[in-house]
């Protein structure tokens, strides 16, 4: 079957993407001529910088999270793809300062493997970068084995309150600090009814059966276990939740953050519907709900599902969370 | 065929492999829709690409400076970990080359140990993983035993890209631990691994490349 996708030549798909993602954001990101997206307005040179890497086709994940409050510069790779490691040695040094620069990756085998060349390569050169792995979905390992764990859209959260650390003048080890301990604390989980199509390649990717959802599903469609019949929204948001109030260990009381990310094809209206389950199941269990979201932040083209994202909350977190950011995927006042 | 390797059989030998993974890159797409996203294939044409550009911009250079210039092209591709992981197998490559112009067997034999290491020190994978490293580990040894028996060049490279063929042909059996397709679990067993068939193919290519040269 032809792939239903409206998109010109395949090899065109990246720099026509971000062309179009720079003509309608233009008062917040710049795409530079090295396909490197940075802020309109850079941040002041005494302040952290905040860098990360990841392959395009999840818009708006990553590069929609560059602007003030949140990330500096986004090395986008090809679809589904890390970038090289020469694009992200050459971000890098870019975002080099005095402060230091965090420089925040999902646990991807091409991105950690990029990063992982390109942060030896800033040692060489005297960079002052400090890394932090982003790893937060449960399906793929124990807390135990956590480089197991994929970096799923929770990433949002991190770069969230680790952007705002920064913004606030935080020093590089206190920025990672907390970007740490974000991470520590979040758990995300994921779920499919539908495939997506690989928009250069028309491949289908992670099919799942008509009456059937997969949780556990990444956002390459990588299974993850967890096949069953489909089920409502409050009972597959209960099976979830409980998954992760169980990882993260959250008792009675505490407050967390929690975030429904549709990844494609599931509604905003599916993804409200899911929220408010989740906020009776959080009740039930005398779990505060603190701040949540509902959106698509990380896609998978046009697959069915949905990621959910569980944190525990500290004060100071979420003065964090709740501090101003103006990006093309999100915007706090 | 002399023994003594210059760099226009060097060239040849990139270029050989450029044209193997050309004529290949739909069937190791195909072999990446199992586990991966299906684009291994035109990663790798990517990468062909960049190693065609290289070779052909370099008229006289350093075997040391061709291979790492071969690196960077194509840990450029933006392919995942496609790019970095062949671009350390050419940058450990060039990190054993001397500046010398000419090379034997023992000589190719200690460049491709060397880009072994390169590509082992940045995957925590090993034999039997079902990655690239079941074709390209056998490959390196029977080049390897053929410079030690003081077979030629070209001999050497043959023994080599046979044995990473049958190296690549041993992933079917295997499960994957690395990588996307290691989600699979058990139903990864009964294909290929695309990385292993694509080594098979480079070490195939150097050897056609080196035999037309």
């Amino acid at each position: 079957m032809p792939m239903k996708k409206f998109v010109n030549k395949p090899e065109d798909l990246v720099s026509e993407l971000l062309r179009g993602f720079a003509l309608a954001n233009a008062d917040k990101i710049k795409v530079l001529d090295n396909n490197l997206v940075v802020r309109a307005r850079p941040k002041a040179k005494n302040k952290v910088a905040i860098v990360t890497l990841g392959g395009s086709g999840h818009e708006p994940a990553l590069s929609g999270f560059v602007g003030e409050g949140m990330l500096d510069i986004s090395v986008p790779g090809d679809i589904f793809a890390a970038p090289g490691p020469p694009k992200v040695i050459e971000a890098l040094r870019m975002a080099n300062r005095k402060a230091g620069v965090l420089f925040i990756v999902l646990n991807h085998a091409g991105d950690v493997l990029s990063s992982n060349m390109a942060l030896e390569m800033a040692k060489r050169e005297g960079l002052n970068v400090r890394k932090v792995l982003t790893h937060e979905d449960i399906s793929a390992g124990s807390r135990k084995n956590p480089t197991d764990r994929r970096g799923l859209a929770g990433c949002l959260a991190v770069i969230k309150v680790a952007g705002a650390a920064a913004e606030k003048g935080k020093s590089l080890e206190e920025c990672a600090a907390i970007a740490e301990r974000m991470e520590a604390n979040l758990a995300t989980l994921a779920v499919a009814v539908s495939a997506a199509t690989h928009p250069a390649t028309g491949g289908v990717i992670a099919d799942v059966k008509e009456d059937e959802m997969v949780v556990g599903m990444g956002q390459h469609g990588e299974a993850g276990g967890g096949t069953q019949k489909l089920k409502s929204a409050d009972e597959t948001a209960a099976i979830m939740l409980d998954a992760l109030i169980k990882d993260l260990k959250i008792k009675k009381g505490e407050e967390v953050l929690a975030i429904i990310n549709g990844v494609g094809s599931t509604t905003l209206m599916e993804q409200y519907i899911v929220l408010q389950s989740v906020k009776k199941v959080l009740d039930r269990k005398k779990i505060a709900l603190a701040r949540c979201l509902a959106g698509e932040f990380l896609t998978v083209q046009e697959m069915g599902g949905f990621q959910m994202i569980l944190g525990r909350m500290d004060k100071e977190l979420l003065s964090l969370w709740d501090a101003p950011c103006h990006c093309p995927a999100w915007s706090v006042k | 065929m002399p023994d003594k390797f210059v760099q226009a059989q060097l060239s040849a030998m990139l270029m050989g492999a450029v044209a193997r993974i050309k004529a290949n890159h739909k069937e190791l797409s195909r072999l990446d829709s199992f586990g991966g996203d299906g684009d291994h294939g035109s990663a790798m044409l990517r990468a062909a690409d960049a190693i065609a550009k290289t070779v052909s911009g370099a008229k006289k250079k350093a075997t040391k400076d061709l291979l790492s210039d071969t690196a960077w092209a194509v840990m450029g591709i933006d392919g995942g970990a496609t790019g970095p992981l062949l671009g350390s197998f050419f940058l450990g490559m060039s990190d054993a080359a001397g500046k010398g112009k000419s090379l034997d067997a023992k000589g190719l034999s200690a460049l491709f140990i060397s880009g072994l290491e390169g590509v082992m020190k940045n995957t925590p994978a090993r034999a039997g993983d079902k990655t690239m490293l079941d074709a390209l580990i056998p490959a390196v040894e029977a080049m390897q035993t053929g410079a030690k028996a003081g077979a030629g060049i070209p001999d050497c490279l043959k023994s080599a890209a046979d044995a990473a063929a049958k190296g690549a042909e041993t992933t079917s059996k295997m499960k994957a631990r690395f990588g996307r397709a290691k989600n699979l679990g058990d139903k990864s067993i009964g294909n290929k691994d695309a990385g292993a068939v694509s080594m098979s193919l480079i070490f195939k290519g150097f050897s056609e490349g080196v035999e037309s040269a």
